[in-house]
């Protein structure tokens, strides 16, 4: 039975032919700006999306949407939270004060915490507010 | 004389229910015994009616114009008129203006209308007009001259470019934040027009504008802009006193730019952040102004509103009256020349649901 | 004597520093110029369930706030001097220490102003004014002796203000939390309510929307906001004749009429609510949010004592503020009122979940709550 033995110039040739997938090298540690690139356009797609669902691609019955109240995401502030909100009754993260407008104001119902939309809104709103300093829990 | 009006609005309840407070003689005497000049007028706008389908309509914004209707009223003794500020409309669908004009047809006395872009873009105000007559008009009361305008127009390539339906013309003027809208103007033809209606009139003669567009400009991109705001404030400039009323905005502002006093009024439907609130830009509030509370969402109506207008010696003066915040009162000051807020216009005097950031 | 004292230490005992609170609740509010003291809370008592106090001699402030009926009469309205029936339901004394106006409209800034308009109204203690009080406090040696202790006056200083301040300090002492819901969101123990109890603190804090005005916080309750809002009950009657009876309410008013007597002997004044007192044309018909501690054993419900039951309150609400679903809604009705289209397991689970708000010490004092609340015994 052959063994597997260390061979030098095929260990050259695996990492010259998976170059492109683990540019950089095979360490975890070591991302290129290509990735940075990449990711941040993976990023930016889902803000899109965000952007879609924000202004009317809830698509919930009573059509009324995000953007009515909250042109440009503002009056969410996401850099408050986790914060103690009223209508809730308890210390919470934004994403259960964005299902609360979903139910409410909205009439329609609450996304999972993972649900891409929910993500995709939250990409949106935060970025909408770039910048601005985090001061978690002020009203 | 216009001392003792102001003590007398002052008054708990104020001008809002004179006749119900004092015998009718008494009301000579408190008025200064002329009342020629004084009268007070309601001013209701942005209802945004919303049509979902069959006869299905949003209930948080038929609530709003109904406690509108409902609060206006109680008023006693009737405003001399109601004024409508613009938006019955969502989307200006017939629907939606027949619904609104419904609703606001419970209301005692007459109106007198405004229009909105939210009325205006699907057909170019065609069913708006027919059901409510002419988009910009004039009319002396009191001998007080009121000049209505119809400040949401824009651009001739833009409102008669190849759209898709004219739904799809309103659906890029309904968002508030669309990057890919047009400035609000009044335009050449008006302003030619109102220029020959002010020669008629003697510099004394006060003036009241009803606009549904801001007349000056805060913020371009949500539209709180009137792109030919300059050349109206010039056409206004030469008459001793001038208010300009406005809605479109759902948030109190108010301003002094010369002689001319800006106040903007409350929607019924839902309210606005202020531009300053969108970090990411610049914009242009009014430093006067000392804002409304920020809004709970889970009261439908906080944050909303109508209005009572008291004109006394050719100044206004504006009742906010808001269903779940504390009424607000913006006063015209004769010794400063401008609007101050009765309770809040001093730092001091502030609350922190006042604070927006 | 020996009984007095005993329940003196008794009292001591439950409340603690006298300013602790139960599991659930808040610090108390003591006001600066009202301080508990163990005798001024006994003198409170006391007066607190004097008969004297009246035209006819039967009617105290227990008559309408009875401890054994959740400190209510369990009445629709209730029934003072003669029989005569008022247009209000008797709120609870039950934590009222923590409202920040009292009776409907919020008409009286605190609890010592509360108790000293029912004496003197003419469907509730019947006296033209409050001259009788004091004239049996002075010559009942008990009283002075007491007066003398707590104020440190003598009998001819004693006032209704002294009176008032007694009686606040013991109504301040009668705060109940400690319920299955508090031992459940506070006190981390999860089998304290039922598996419906449990169901409906999600509709209470979520579909039902309750939690707004009846509020519920991170690390205490009291399950009122202190505002004011008119959520459609009873408004029936002057439905179309609201800017009638709205001026005619002020028509009297600035011809000297007081806002307390118009209100609980005209029905039809009753109903304009918080606008009786601010004359602000936006609180017509409002009334204020009571909390809903003990709410089990204080039917029936609202302002008017029109809802008989938890199930028809929570009907009332579900239907968007209106007891029939084809009722008309008020032009006037709260922005936060609106169908809440729950189902018949949300609306029972709510209800149950009510019950869960009834405190032990409650239910010592209450002889007919055993019956029906249904309450998981906490040892």
């Amino acid at each position: 039975m052959k063994s597997i033995a260390f061979n030098p110039k095929a260990l050259a040739k695996l990492v010259v032919v998976t170059g492109v997938a683990f540019s950089g090298g095979v360490f975890a540690d070591n991302f290129s700006d290509e990735d940075v690139q990449r990711w941040q356009a993976e990023y930016e797609s889902v803000l899109k999306e965000g952007e879609k669902i924000f202004h009317g691609g809830l698509k919930n019955a009573n059509t009324v949407s995000c953007d009515q109240c909250h042109p440009n995401g503002t009056n969410i502030h996401p850099e408050t939270y986790p914060k103690f909100q009223q209508q809730l009754g308890k210390v919470a993260p934004m994403w259960e004060m964005i299902n609360w407008c979903i139910i409410n104001p909205l009439e329609s119902d609450a996304l999972p915490a993972d649900d891409p939309r929910m993500t995709a809104l939250q990409v949106y709103i935060t970025h909408e507010r770039r910048g601005v300093e985090l001061i978690p829990g002020k009203h | 004389m216009s001392e003792i009006n102001r003590r007398n609005f002052l008054k708990k309840g104020g001008a809002l229910f004179a006749a119900g407070a004092l015998p009718v003689s008494m009301i000579d005497v408190a008025m200064g015994g002329t009342g020629e000049d004084d009268f007070t007028f309601a001013y209701i706008s942005d209802s945004h009616i919303t049509h979902i389908k069959g006869n299905k309509f949003v209930n948080n914004w038929d609530h709003g114009l109904k406690r509108a209707v409902a609060e206006t009223n109680l008023m006693d003794p009737k405003p001399d008129f109601v004024f409508y500020g613009g938006d019955i409309a969502q989307l200006g669908k017939p629907e939606e203006i027949d619904h609104g004009l419904e609703i606001l047809s419970g209301l005692h006395g007459k109106t007198h209308y405004v229009m909105g872009e939210h009325d205006y873009y699907v057909d170019l105000g065609d069913y708006w007009k027919k059901q409510l007559g002419p988009d910009y008009y004039s009319f002396d009361h009191k001998g007080v001259h009121f000049v209505v305008l119809n400040s949401i127009l824009t651009h001739e390539a833009w409102m008669h470019k190849k759209w898709d339906s004219g739904m799809d013309r309103m659906l890029q003027m309904a968002r508030l934040d669309n990057p890919e809208g047009s400035p609000f103007m009044v335009g050449d033809a008006q302003r030619e027009w109102l220029s020959k209606d002010l020669e008629k009139i003697s510099k004394e003669t006060p003036v009241i504008v009803f606009s549904h567009s801001p007349l000056q400009k805060i913020y371009k991109g949500w539209n709180f802009w009137t792109d030919d705001a300059e050349e109206v404030q010039a056409l206004l400039k030469p008459f001793n006193k001038v208010t300009v009323l406005y809605g479109h905005v759902h948030q109190i502002q108010y301003n002094q730019i010369g002689n001319i006093s800006f106040h903007a009024v409350m929607a019924t439907a839902w309210p606005w952040p202020y531009p300053s609130s969108y970090s990411q830009v610049e914009s242009h509030m009014p430093k006067l102004t000392i804002p409304m509370n920020r809004a709970d969402p889970f009261f439908e109506r906080d944050a909303t509103g109508w209005q009572f207008m008291n004109v006394h010696t050719g100044n206004v003066d504006i009742e906010y009256l808001l269903p779940n915040n504390q009424n607000r009162k913006v006063s015209f000051d004769e010794k400063s020349g401008h609007p101050i807020d009765e309770t809040f216009q001093a730092v001091a005097n502030q609350i922190t649901p006042q604070k927006h950031y | 004597m020996l009984q007095r004292s005993c329940a003196v230490i008794l009292l001591v005992g439950l409340t603690g520093s006298l300013q602790a609170a139960p599991l659930g609740l808040p610090p108390v509010p003591i006001p600066a110029d009202n301080p508990q003291t163990p005798e001024k809370i006994e003198l409170g008592d006391r007066l607190f369930h004097d008969a004297r106090f009246s035209a006819d001699g039967k009617v105290s402030c227990a008559t309408c706030h009875d401890a054994e009926k959740g400190f209510t009469d369990n009445l629709p309205v209730s029934k003072g001097f003669n029989d005569l029936t008022g247009t209000r339901n008797a709120p609870t004394v039950w934590n009222s220490a923590y409202m920040t106006s009292m009776f409907w409209d919020g008409r009286e800034p605190d609890l010592e102003g509360q108790s000293m308009q029912p004496p003197i109204n003419p469907v509730e203690g019947g006296l033209e004014n409050h001259d009788l009080i004091l004239e049996v406090i002075k010559s009942d040696a008990q009283y002075t002796g007491a007066f003398n202790t707590v104020f440190n006056i003598a009998a001819d200083k004693i006032s209704m203000d002294h009176v008032a301040k007694a009686i606040a300090s013991f109504e301040r002492t009668q705060v109940s939390g400690d319920s299955p819901f508090d031992h459940y969101l506070y006190g981390q123990d999860a089998a304290a309510m039922t598996e419906s109890q449990i169901r409906g603190h999600v509709v209470f804090v979520g579909q039902g929307r309750c939690v707004s005005c009846h509020t519920i916080e991170q690390t205490q309750a009291i399950f009122t906001d202190n505002r004011f809002h008119n959520i459609g009950v009873g408004f029936k009657r002057i439905q179309g004749k609201e800017s009638e009876t709205a001026a005619e309410f002020l028509v009297s008013k600035r011809a000297g009429a007081d806002v307390d007597i118009t209100v609980l002997t005209q029905a039809n004044m009753s109903e304009l609510g918080r606008f009786a007192v601010t004359e602000n044309p936006t609180e017509v018909g409002a009334f204020k949010t009571p909390s809903l501690r003990n709410i089990d054993l204080t039917a029936p419900y609202m302002h008017d004592g029109s809802l008989e039951t938890l199930a028809d309150v929570v009907d009332f609400y579900n239907n968007g503020g209106r007891v029939k679903e084809t009722d008309p809604f008020s032009g006037f009705i709260s922005g936060g009122i609106r169908k809440l289209n729950l189902d018949d397991q949300q609306k029972a689970d709510l209800v149950e979940f009510l019950k869960a708000l009834t405190s032990p010490v409650a239910v010592v004092k209450n002889k007919q709550a055993a019956l029906t609340t249904g309450t998981k015994e906490i040892k």
